[in-house]
């Protein structure tokens, strides 16, 4: 490859701090700061900070807001990096723009999801150690954590890093002070007949691999709920498919948006055209679609043949202290239901439109991820308990937002360091 | 090279997953103080090692350079 000349740009606007940048940052700085303060008060007093209390005795819930964001990170993780892996199994080449936007979503989510995990526990030290050392394969969680956050994170790096060489090896070929970064990224990559098909080779295992990877494990998110046979709410067999498709919802939502800001603010309206939105509002229809019908069907048995604290806690749900936040993702699910079905039918696809239908996937996807967390604590005991409530603590509200406030900050500094968008075939002659 | 290396990676990543899940924290064990711990205190960090080392394998295959001469 051949070196650019001095003061060549480097592309999609990497390493411009402009403005608009700098405020998105700032903003994104101070939530993390906020939750950073938040988690040390909860670390000096305790879980006692927190909203959380013993189920029954105490009548709380002991999962509450961090778990319900453990489970929807992780499902937007899952979205990420299976549309990456999809795209190259398939030959998708029209969606291959947004890939590397998967695999980085991938990875902040798993990293958000880890972290929120880490914050649920009283003692983060000890469940870091422990779960290493004594952690039991009968449990879903030695899924959750073996293969979810850490299998699934390093396969994600992997991915991210191997498909990214040949843009490093593009970026290095101009003088600036990421040179080095890039070439040590490329790690010698220069492109040839032969490095571009070992790299399609390498792509293609790592894509069969993963793929089965993410569905097991993010089943197994699902298995820690719906295989606990003494919780109403939870004892479903649907719980597994219903996590994996509500995970493919909100990654591909959330992935439409981050596409839209992408296409708008590091000027790559010719990648990310159109023809990329309608495709991922058209998968995001059939998501949805699927996902409405295993909420039906989970509706239906609870409510025709459930047994009395099933049918209670369905109560609860459908008209009792849930009730707004059950009917307020429903509708959020249907709105955007009705504005895919639009698009798609009278095929005039509007990208606002589909960023809307992203966004209101993803605040469904956080009430639903809540409504399966919370209410079979607090309204599904099997023992005489009277019912419970959780209402999480400022705090709690305050550590989420941090950790938004992180995945904002890492994506917005990854944009100022490496193009978010793969770059074109032909920046790169080949054998060059 | 490169391929035998990238092969033996790959099966060995797969065997250490499967010995340290079956034969080290055996599942299987459902009764008694047994099934409380794996039988072997780190048989979870070795599972880990084992994912990692399929994957670390793609790594390998696209890093390490052509054989002289090819």
């Amino acid at each position: 490859m051949s070196a650019n000349a001095p003061g060549t740009p480097l592309p999609q606007g990497i390493g411009r701090i402009t403005p608009g940048w700098l405020t998105i940052v700032g903003l994104a700085a101070v939530a993390v700061a906020l939750g950073i303060y938040a988690y040390s008060l909860e670390a000096s007093e305790g879980l006692v900070a927190t909203g959380l209390r013993d189920l029954g005795t105490m009548g709380g819930a002991t999962w509450g807001l961090y778990v319900t964001f453990v489970v929807y990170f992780g499902g937007v993780a899952f979205g990420g990096v299976t549309l990456a892996a999809l795209i190259r199994l398939l030959r998708l080449d029209e969606l291959r723009p947004i890939g590397r936007l998967g695999q980085l979503l991938t990875v902040v989510a798993l990293l958000l999801a880890a972290i929120a995990i880490l914050v649920d526990l009283g003692q983060p030290l000890r469940g870091l150690v422990n779960l290493f050392l004594y952690a039991r394969p009968q449990s879903p969680f030695f899924g959750t954590f073996t293969i979810v956050l850490s299998g699934y994170l390093f396969a994600s790096l992997v991915y991210l890093y191997l498909d990214g060489r040949r843009d490093a090896a593009i970026c290095a070929r101009t003088p600036s002070r990421l040179r080095w970064l890039y070439r040590l990224w490329a790690a010698g990559y220069g492109d040839s007949p032969g490095e571009r098909a070992r790299h399609r080779r390498a792509s293609f295992w790592l894509a069969v691999a993963i793929v089965p990877l993410l569905v097991v494990a993010t089943s197994t998110l699902g298995f820690v709920f719906g295989l606990q046979a003494g919780r109403p709410g939870w004892y479903s067999a649907v719980q597994a498919p219903a996590f994996v498709t509500l995970a493919g919802v909100s990654g591909v939502g959330l992935l439409i948006v981050l596409a839209a800001v992408v296409r708008r603010v590091a000027g790559s309206e010719d990648r990310l055209g159109l023809n990329v939105f309608r495709r991922l509002g058209g998968l995001l229809l059939g998501l949805v679609l699927v996902y409405l019908f295993l909420l039906a069907t989970e509706l239906f048995t609870a409510t025709y043949t459930g047994e009395v604290v099933e049918r209670r806690l369905t109560e609860a749900l459908l008209w009792g202290e849930f009730a707004g936040i059950f009917w307020a993702a429903l509708a959020f699910f249907l709105l955007s239901l009705a504005l895919l079905l639009w698009q798609a039918l009278t095929r005039r696809w509007s990208i606002p439109l589909l960023v809307v239908a992203g966004l209101l996937v993803n605040l469904a996807a956080i009430g639903k991820r809540y409504l399966i967390v919370v209410p079979s604590q607090t309204h599904g005991q099997l023992l005489p308990y009277p019912e419970g409530s959780y209402t999480p603590a400022l705090g709690e509200f305050a550590v989420i937002a941090g950790l938004f406030g992180l995945g904002v900050l890492l994506i917005a500094l990854f944009m100022k360091v490496f193009p978010i968008v793969e770059l074109p075939e032909e920046e790169v002659p080949a054998g060059a | 090279m490169r391929n035998v290396l990238t092969v033996l990676m790959v099966v060995v990543g797969f065997a250490l997953q499967a010995i340290s899940y079956f034969a080290l924290a055996a599942p299987w064990v459902t009764t008694g103080v047994a099934s409380g711990e794996p039988r072997v205190v780190g048989a979870p960090v070795l599972f880990i090692a084992g994912v990692v080392l399929v994957f670390l394998a793609a790594v390998v295959y696209e890093l390490l350079p052509e054989k002289r001469g090819r």
